[in-house]
């Protein structure tokens, strides 16, 4: 009787992990930087900091999804910073809201990490940047939640410069 | 002391507007209410060696996972001098998770040796430029901000600590020692204002 429950166990666990469309990737802001200085000259990119146990995270999350699946010009990523021990959670997460492609979460101490992705940002969740299509080169950025119309007016002008 | 910068397309933020090292304590007449059922002051917790002002709150993931060291850090301390309060500056909430019923029942259930009280309209918060929980702010027996940020490099396990910050920021204090680095910082959640 156990082995046929071990194998639909396993039934479902690999099916679980080929749905997966989302390739989430541990590492530092200076890998984050990398990844993002290569979108340079082809699309804007919006970071977005967040985390599962973040409410005004998850309540604007969907939305930038949305953002990044109607803009063609922009690529959305995300950087989790839950505790490595919510992993399960937060991939969880970014299959039930659809995000394909790669993701991070971080695995460096707090205050590399705040000063890596950028000095002047306090830590307090969520945070977004804006990146220009064309120099690369932080043009916005900001603590917490936000309107859908000022993140559509951001992501424009990342396009633009 | 807030800096608001208007970016080139008229988009406006608030980027910074905490505190600098060395300011007074603001609003040290504002009245909060604290879990006891009494209004106090930060005048009224303030200590003869120094005062620890941490925002916090009920629910917030990093509250939940460093206020042990809230506990510890008022053992060690108050016998020292230092006074302390917890603040929860969430207005937005307090309604809900961060009313003062949830508070008392938080309180009780970790062991809070210090008072906790509601900041109403959240002025402490926006005088000190706290942006989230928990974030920490000491205070010299002169009144001037010494040290502000995080706690220590280690939320989730208090026995992995590398560097006791806010620990060592204290010993500094309360031995005239120069304080090393006075500026930290952490992860944690955002406040609701209202």
């Amino acid at each position: 009787m156990r082995l046929p429950l071990f194998v639909l166990g396993l039934s479902f666990f690999l099916l679980f992990s080929a749905c997966s469309n989302v390739d989430l990737i541990a590492t530092n802001s200076k890998t984050i930087q990398e990844h993002l200085s290569s979108y340079k000259g082809e699309k804007a990119v919006l970071l977005n900091v967040w985390a599962t146990t973040c409410a005004p995270c998850v309540e604007e999350f969907p939305m930038i999804v949305s953002l990044g699946n109607e803009i063609k010009d922009l690529e959305v990523v995300f950087v989790s910073a839950d505790f490595d021990d919510q992993l399960g959670e937060v991939k969880s997460y970014l299959n039930e809201q659809k995000v394909i492609g790669v993701s991070f979460i971080k695995n460096e101490n707090d205050q590399s990490f705040i000063n890596g992705i950028h000095p002047e940002w306090s830590g307090s969740l969520p945070f977004t940047i804006l990146y220009g299509k064309i120099s690369g080169k932080i043009l916005i950025f900001w603590e917490g939640k936000e309107s859908e119309s000022k993140f559509r007016e951001a992501i424009q002008r990342a396009i633009n410069e | 002391m807030k800096i608001i910068l208007s970016i080139m397309t008229g988009i406006t933020f608030l980027i910074g507007g905490e505190l600098e090292i060395g300011s007074a304590m603001p609003l040290m007449d504002h009245q909060l209410a604290d879990i006891s059922g009494n209004t106090m002051t930060l005048a009224d917790v303030k200590g003869d060696a120094g005062t620890l002002v941490v925002f916090s709150c009920n629910t917030c993931p990093w509250v939940i996972r460093w206020e042990d060291r809230y506990v510890s850090l008022a053992n060690t301390y108050a016998p020292k001098g230092i006074g302390m309060i917890a603040v929860n500056s969430n207005a937005a909430r307090f309604g809900s998770e961060d009313s003062l019923e949830e508070m008392v029942e938080h309180a009780k259930n970790n062991g809070y040796n210090f008072p906790y009280a509601q900041d109403p309209e959240s002025k402490l918060a926006s005088a000190f430029g706290a942006t989230k929980t928990p974030h920490i702010y000491l205070f010299n027996a002169d009144d001037e901000l010494v040290y502000l940020g995080a706690i220590d490099d280690n939320a989730k396990n208090a026995k992995k600590v590398e560097v006791p910050f806010l620990a060592n920021a204290i010993d500094a204090l309360l031995a005239g020692n120069p304080i090393n680095p006075q500026a930290t910082k952490a992860l944690g959640c955002s406040i609701k204002f209202n």
